[in-house]
């Protein structure tokens, strides 16, 4: 099991990460999700010791990762595909972090089969494609065999058929029983890859839940299509919901719930065709928790000129 | 896959990284060529000098220093071969993958550094060895003096040749790990080497008889030169000095390693 503990990581001026603190549970997927630069690699970079903790820590079943004996063999990590010395082969590149850990070389053979770049085993690691970086990343981390595997936004470089592979992998790997912490700053991606999830911005922790945990607690809205929707705008304003006109002589209404909406049509003496709860998609939920916490992108409000 | 590993097999992943990289190789070549080479070079023409030379000069000849003097070009081989076992990790990233199989920055160190010693002593007396038995089979040739290993002293001046330049390999790995960069630590090894012996010269010669002692070039001349002059140290002092600058370069390379961020 993973832990993280009240950790925070500061550079200079910026504070990457606010005093995190979670637990990954062994056994589910669990998806790390934030805006870009919200920390998510600076978290895992430290819990694989490569940064050192401001305050707070990392630990893995207790144990802070460099007081691990044999680290390859309790705790896999893919963060940075590209971080290979270009001039070694993909299975001198393995071999030597085998022998560090004691591991025989046959289960290098064993990863690269797997991940599918045994073919290209030979060949010097410079001139493979991000895609095939990842796979080799994938094999180094399942080399031990480890019981705690962590991705940093694994998917990128990865053609679909790949992103496929990859889902049905880290599934697996836990049913396993294996804890498996996977990074990505897209909803979409985690919607579909994780059990549990994890949402972090500028470095805070923002909430977690299952999928439908977060998109249940989140406020969802109500499409109404009626006869006379201007009439109907007018009174929802009135009764303090957000009204939104959508096609189809539709209305968009958050704030208020279908009964709420169906009650203040009726009052009015609105005819009402369709009243429907939209529930939010994940990707809403998204936006909405970290719209304040957005280090770099588009604000809604900001307009091209 | 149950055992528990160790310093030696930390060990053995830095050894198979050094003899798994095409540049380790070009590096030990140029190393290998340039001691020995040199030392053909400056005996052959030292010998065909030979009948042109006073009797004083003639008196003052040391053929065993002379063939060992490809070693003052081969420290620049060795330095960067030194820095770069560190250095290259660096520049590529894979420095991140070595510490998350190794996260204990004082075992990987000490694992690098036993590869590097144990490579640069083994190649380096191999090398001096053979650049001094060629030197000296030149010399045999134009019926100059010769030295010969089976003097004490002149076995000395070549042990301590070798050991000169396993030092230096390691002085270069630990400016490395202080700087971390391929070109500012050549840079700077180059700069210690070269450019400080330069504007030593020009110091007031009272101080140069206190402070140039202590350039490393220096010690390498006193450790690999029969017999001590004035104003240098003695062989088994100039190795103690060497010794010390390697082991706090090192350290203190190591040090910042626990203390930064990969
Ligand atoms: N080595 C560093 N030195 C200085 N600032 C850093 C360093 N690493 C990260 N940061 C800063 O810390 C913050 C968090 O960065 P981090 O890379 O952890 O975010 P992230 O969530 O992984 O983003 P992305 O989705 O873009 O990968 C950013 O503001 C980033 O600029
Ligand atoms: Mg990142």
């Amino acid at each position: 099991m993973l832990k993280i503990d009240h950790l925070s990581k500061r550079y200079g001026a910026t504070l990457a990460v606010n005093d995190l603190d979670f637990e990954v549970k062994p056994g589910v997927v669990t998806g790390f999700l934030g805006p870009n630069g919200s920390g998510k690699s600076t978290t895992m970079r430290v819990i694989i010791g490569l940064d050192r903790p401001t305050s707070g820590r990392a630990t893995i079943n207790g144990q802070t990762y460099d007081q691990l004996k044999a680290p390859l063999r309790e705790v896999g990590a893919l963060l940075d595909a590209k971080a290979l010395d270009p001039s070694r082969s993909a299975r001198n590149h393995l071999r030597a972090l085998a022998l560090a850990n004691r591991i025989p070389f046959k289960r290098v053979d064993e990863v690269l089969e797997f991940v599918g770049v045994a073919s290209v085993a030979n060949k010097k690691v410079g001139g493979f494609s991000l895609g095939m970086s990842q796979r080799l990343g994938i094999a180094g981390a399942l080399l031990g065999d480890p019981g705690v595997l962590l991705f940093d936004e694994p998917v990128n470089g990865l053609d679909p058929e790949g992103i496929r592979w990859i889902r049905d992998f880290f599934r697996s790997l836990a049913k396993e029983g294996r804890t498996v912490f996977v990074s990505s700053h897209l909803m979409s991606e985690m919607a579909v890859s994780a059990d549990q999830i994890i949402v972090i911005g500028r470095g805070k922790f923002i909430t977690s839940g299952t999928v439908d945990d977060l998109t249940a607690n989140a406020a969802g809205t109500v499409l109404v299509r009626s006869s006379d929707p201007s009439r109907l705008t007018q009174v929802l304003n009135e009764a303090h919901g957000v009204v939104e006109p959508v096609n189809d002589a539709g209305l968009s209404v958050a704030g208020l719930t279908s009964d709420q909406v169906g009650e203040a049509a009726f009052a009015a003496g609105i005819v009402v065709h369709e009243l429907t709860p939209q529930r939010a998609s994940l990707e809403d939920v998204f936006m909405d928790l970290t719209a304040d916490s957005l280090e770099y992108g588009h604000r809604s409000e900001a307009v091209l000129p | 896959m149950s055992t528990t590993p160790t310093l030696v097999d930390t060990t053995r992943s830095e050894w198979f990284k050094f003899r798994t990289v095409r540049a380790s190789f070009i590096g030990v070549v140029t190393f290998i060529f340039l001691t020995i080479g040199l030392a053909v070079l400056i005996t052959l023409v030292i010998k065909s000098n030979w009948t042109h030379r006073s009797a004083i000069d003639r008196l003052a000849f040391d053929p065993v220093t002379t063939s060992l003097v490809g070693v003052f070009f081969a420290q620049f081989a060795v330095g960067v071969i030194g820095a770069r076992f560190i250095t290259s990790e660096y520049a590529s990233g894979a420095i991140r993958s070595t510490l998350a199989s190794v996260p204990r920055r004082v075992h990987l160190v000490l694992s690098k550094v036993i590869v590097l010693l144990v490579i640069f002593f083994v190649l380096s007396e191999i090398v001096v060895v053979a650049a001094f038995e060629i030197g000296q089979a030149i010399y045999k040739s134009g019926h100059l003096p010769t030295g010969s290993l089976s003097n004490s002293s002149d076995l000395r001046s070549v042990i301590f040749a070798g050991i000169y330049l396993t030092m230096l390999a390691l002085i270069g790995f630990g400016v490395g790990l202080i700087l971390r960069t391929s070109a500012s630590t050549i840079s700077v090894y180059v700069t210690l080497l070269l450019i400080v012996p330069i504007i030593a010269n020009f110091l007031p010669s009272s101080w140069q008889v206190h402070f140039t002692k202590f350039l490393p070039s220096n010690l390498g001349a006193s450790m690999m030169s029969p017999q001590s002059s004035t104003n240098s140290f003695s062989w088994g002092t100039a190795t103690i000095v060497l010794v010390i600058y390697t082991a706090v370069i090192v350290s203190a390379g190591t040090f910042l390693m626990t203390q930064r961020d990969a």
